[in-house]
């Protein structure tokens, strides 16, 4: 029962830290930079099959084990090699581990810029169809380009997290997970309150009045859009590491519907609110899937489909009685400005 | 008649009009005047059913329009002329009428005849009728936005601020139209003006309104001789 | 050749039904709407149904139009029309279609579930191809599809030019709040051009099995070619979806055929980048559409 509870605990926490990073970059693009991101799922499948696609390689030339077999198209044989040097060596998993996060993250902002080119000038609704397209893009490359990873096979990837020892493996890629979503969460709340993160929102809130200060739209966009997307990049680098293994089946509603639910529900524009409605929401999908089992034999179809309609009749929900979500947007106003309004209002 | 009595409305929340009393006759020109923001837009959304209504009531020849829906109220014979986006721009000039007309529910007899009024009052609108309307000038576009107004003859012309942003020939040129209407069409005027002389001079009836509130009711010379609200309201006197 | 040229006019016919309620919504509705695929896979499932059940399939059109219709109207009337009420900004619109999608999509795969215990039959696999019928050389579907393509534009002409309702449909799109002030009950002019698009996807869905294999998730690989085709026509003049439609259709199928002729087979693989291609090229270069082009002239 004890280790059941462990488990349960552990596979909330690591869907929590990889929700929270997805839905932080989420808030940057959106709640910061006003940029309606309908193709997460493009930067997150990138992030997470470049990582599929490289960490064996990666592995194999910082080991210099001598792996004959191909580590796409045959990595059961490769991995049998690679994992026990990655299982005694916790330096060389560690340093594989931050340069895969490293790739992740710099791929995801390529591809973040990749959507930009088209994306940055254009009005919300058209920005929302390219990106929302582009979003589906990634499936297609991976399935068609076999090299890539494996066709629609997908492939497995050594495991940087075993030296800790099979038995706290899933601890561990659990906390390395926490610790880094912590570590964006941070850097979004600052970057909130820097002039850059202010210049973003000024931009959202009135476009055209942000550019007659002289603040430039499709500067900020692309800022707030490699910042997000690197993100997002990490945060599917994650999810191969953690999960062993990645098929070209990411879905638009796991990762582009989900996140924008959560955003909505917690408050758009509010890190903290998105960190609530994050924990919130996991808790309770995860609770669901844990019991699933006992839905099973009622429901005379798959239960995968209820959540499509139970979550989307929420989503519904939310948006036409609650849009600004649980906790609302406050404005940030910095120290210094705050007392000269203070100053100002107590000499009316 | 038009008589509107302690009326309260606004926006949700954002209450903008307080007990306002107001009463237009047929065949005369009544302007409601006052600074920006005084809520004299938001008078005309409250009566074409634009704005939420709280409390009060109006009645247009003894018929209720409140919590009608606007295409219901239009349907009753009023007309609103909007001070911008009045037109269908991509539509030539004798479409938009046209296709105001067909929508009063006039016959053809009716939908030719009222052309012909338009075309007598605003020739220049007659020349360019196969003209898209968008490409018409500001003058003449609201021409042709008081002209949507009236070709379903309409009992109640609303008309927000007709003049703005119009070069002076085209002002003189507007209110005396507004004054030829009054003659020959047997409706209500009721005129949001910022342009006071202009109104007026051609106002039978005026209401000031200030910050929501009705503070003056009479006849333009009686206004004038209240020198204290025409001239810390108005600009005048 | 001639064989790709026709199985190209016939994918192109079917898109441009699809890209057609595409851009009619957000002429009226000025919302792209993101669950138009479901209405498709609506169309897709209605006729795949009548053809279990022992029907022709043919008969999906008409059905498929009034199932795919009715499924829009429940998107106007249950999420757009409070949000619009509300004054919601056009991304919170935005949001709904794409909810809705989701919603649908959910529905559709349990129907499939349910289809397939009842008729202990693969339903996530619909063709219905090998049903079709041949005339004078020609495989059922094109001829269906491109003369349902004419007749449907030709009504729609009607409908928009010669009736008064067309006439208020053209206010609406025009200047709503205008229209509204003339006594034009927008609501209801939006709602049918809600029931028309969905009705026209829903076309294009009975027939899409004919053509192509499909299943619950076609909707996915359908969004970017009809987004495509919309807005390479143009989304501010409704009949530029049929010239976007025919554009990308031909492009994707005759084009890459070709193409794979010149380099290779290897490019068939990536014939399915067309429509993602096409529509960021679009957008960079001519975002008001081919048919600004043909007008500025």
């Amino acid at each position: 029962m004890f280790d059941v509870i462990i488990l349960f605990i552990t596979d909330l926490l690591a869907f929590f830290g990889i929700y929270l990073m997805l839905n932080t970059a989420l808030n940057i693009e959106r709640g910061y930079a006003g940029i309606p991101n309908f193709g997460l799922l493009f930067s997150y499948a990138g992030g997470a099959y470049i990582t599929g696609h490289l960490t064996a390689k990666i592995a194999i030339l910082l080991t210099g084990a001598k792996v004959e077999a191909d580590p796409i198209t045959q990595p059961v044989s490769a991995l049998m090699v690679l994992n026990p040097i990655l299982a005694s060596n916790p330096l060389i998993s560690i340093t594989l581990l931050i340069i895969i996060l490293l790739i992740g993250a710099s791929f995801g902002a390529l591809l973040g810029l990749i959507q930009l080119g088209p994306a940055i000038r254009l009005r919300e609704d058209y920005l929302a169809i390219t990106l929302l397209a582009l979003g589906e893009v990634m499936n297609y490359i991976a399935i068609a380009y076999k090299p890539f990873i494996n066709g629609s096979l997908g492939v497995q990837v050594p495991d940087v997290f075993s030296w800790i020892g099979s038995r706290y493996r899933f601890y561990l890629a659990t906390g390395i997970i926490l610790l880094i979503a912590f570590i964006l969460y941070i850097y979004a709340e600052f970057l909130g309150r820097t002039p850059l993160g202010r210049a973003m929102k000024a931009i959202r809130e009135n476009e055209i009045a942000a550019v007659s200060l002289g603040k430039s739209l499709t500067r900020y966009r692309a800022i707030a859009m490699i910042i997000g997307s690197a993100f997002t990049g990490v945060a599917g680098s994650l999810w191969t590491l953690y999960s062993g293994a990645i098929t070209p089946t990411l879905q638009r509603f796991d990762w582009t519907f989900l996140p924008w639910l959560m955003i909505f529900l917690g408050g758009i524009g509010n890190n903290l609110g998105v960190a609530l409605g994050t924990f919130i929401f996991v808790l309770i999908n995860r609770l669901i899937i844990f019991n699933k089992h006992l839905l099973a034999g009622v429901l005379p179809f798959d239960i995968v489909w209820f959540d499509y309609i139970s979550l989307g009749l929420i989503m519904g929900l939310i948006l036409i009685y609650r849009p600004q979500g649980i906790l609302p947007e406050k404005p940030y106003i910095p120290k210094n400005i705050r007392r000269k309004i203070v100053v100002s209002r107590s000499q009316e | 008649m038009l008589v509107i009595e302690k009326l309260n409305s606004g926006y949700g929340k954002l209450h903008v009009l307080y007990d306002v009393s107001l009463t237009a006759k047929r065949k005369e020109i009544t302007a409601v005047l006052g600074p920006n923001g005084a809520g004299k837009t938001t008078l005309l959304n409250s009566i074409f059913g634009l704005a939420d209504i709280y409390s009060g009531s109006i009645e247009l020849d003894d018929e209720r329009l409140n919590k009608m829906p606007p295409h219901m109220i239009s349907r009753r014979g009023v007309s609103y002329v909007f001070q911008l986006m009045n037109i269908f721009p991509n539509l030539t000039v004798e479409e938009n009428l046209r296709l105001v007309a067909r929508f009063s529910g006039m016959n053809h007899k009716d939908i030719e005849n009222s052309l012909k009024e338009i075309y007598d009052l605003f020739p220049i609108l007659k020349e360019r009728r196969r003209q898209v309307a968008g490409t018409l000038s500001g003058g003449e576009r609201q021409m042709l936005a008081i002209s949507i107004g009236l070709i379903k003859r309409p009992r109640l012309l609303l008309l927000d601020e007709p003049t703005a942003g119009l070069a002076v020939r085209y002002v003189d040129m507007l209110i005396e139209k507004i004054l030829e209407m009054k003659k020959t069409m047997d409706m209500i005027i009721l005129l949001v003006e910022q342009n006071v002389h202009k109104a007026l001079k051609i106002a039978d009836k005026v209401y000031v309104l200030v910050s929501g509130r009705i503070i003056f009711e009479g006849t333009p010379s009686e206004l004038v001789n209240k020198e204290d609200i025409a001239k810390m309201y108005l600009g005048v006197g | 050749m001639i064989e790709t040229l026709i199985s190209g006019i016939t994918y192109s016919s079917l898109l441009s039904l699809m890209a057609l309620g595409i851009t009619l919504l957000y002429r009226t509705t000025k919302v792209p709407n993101f669950a138009h695929a479901s209405f498709v896979v609506f169309g897709i499932y209605t006729s795949y149904t009548l053809a279990l059940l022992g029907y022709n399939p043919y008969l999906g059109t008409l059905l498929g139009f009034i199932v795919s219709g009715i499924i829009a109207l429940i998107l106007f009337y249950a999420l757009l029309e409070p949000l619009r009420r509300r004054k919601s900004s056009i991304f919170i619109l935005m949001m709904a279609t794409l909810t809705y999608d989701i919603l649908m999509f959910g529905i559709i795969n349990i129907y499939a579930d349910y289809l397939q215990t009842t008729f202990k039959i693969p339903a996530r696999n619909v063709y219905l191809a090998p049903q079709d019928f041949t005339l004078i050389g020609l495989k059922g579907v094109t001829i269906v599809s491109t003369s349902l393509l004419i007749v449907l534009l030709m009504l729609l002409y009607i409908l928009l030019n010669r009736t008064i309702i067309g006439a208020a449909l053209r206010a609406v799109m025009e200047n709503p709040s205008l229209a509204q002030a003339n006594g034009i009950n927008v609501s209801l002019m939006l709602a049918l051009s809600w029931f028309l698009a969905g009705g026209l996807a829903g076309v294009a869905g009975a027939l899409l099995p004919m053509y192509m294999m499909t299943d619950p998730s076609t909707g996915m690989l359908l969004i970017a070619p009809m987004f495509c085709a919309s807005i390479l026509g143009g989304l501010e003049q409704i009949y530029g979806a049929p010239l976007g439609g025919f554009i990308l259709g031909l492009a994707t199928t005759v084009l890459v055929s070709w193409l794979s002729g010149v380099i290779g087979y290897w490019i068939m693989t990536y014939s399915l980048m067309v429509p993602y291609i096409t529509l960021i090229v679009t957008l960079i270069f001519i975002p008001r559409g081919v048919v600004s082009i043909i007008l500025k002239r």
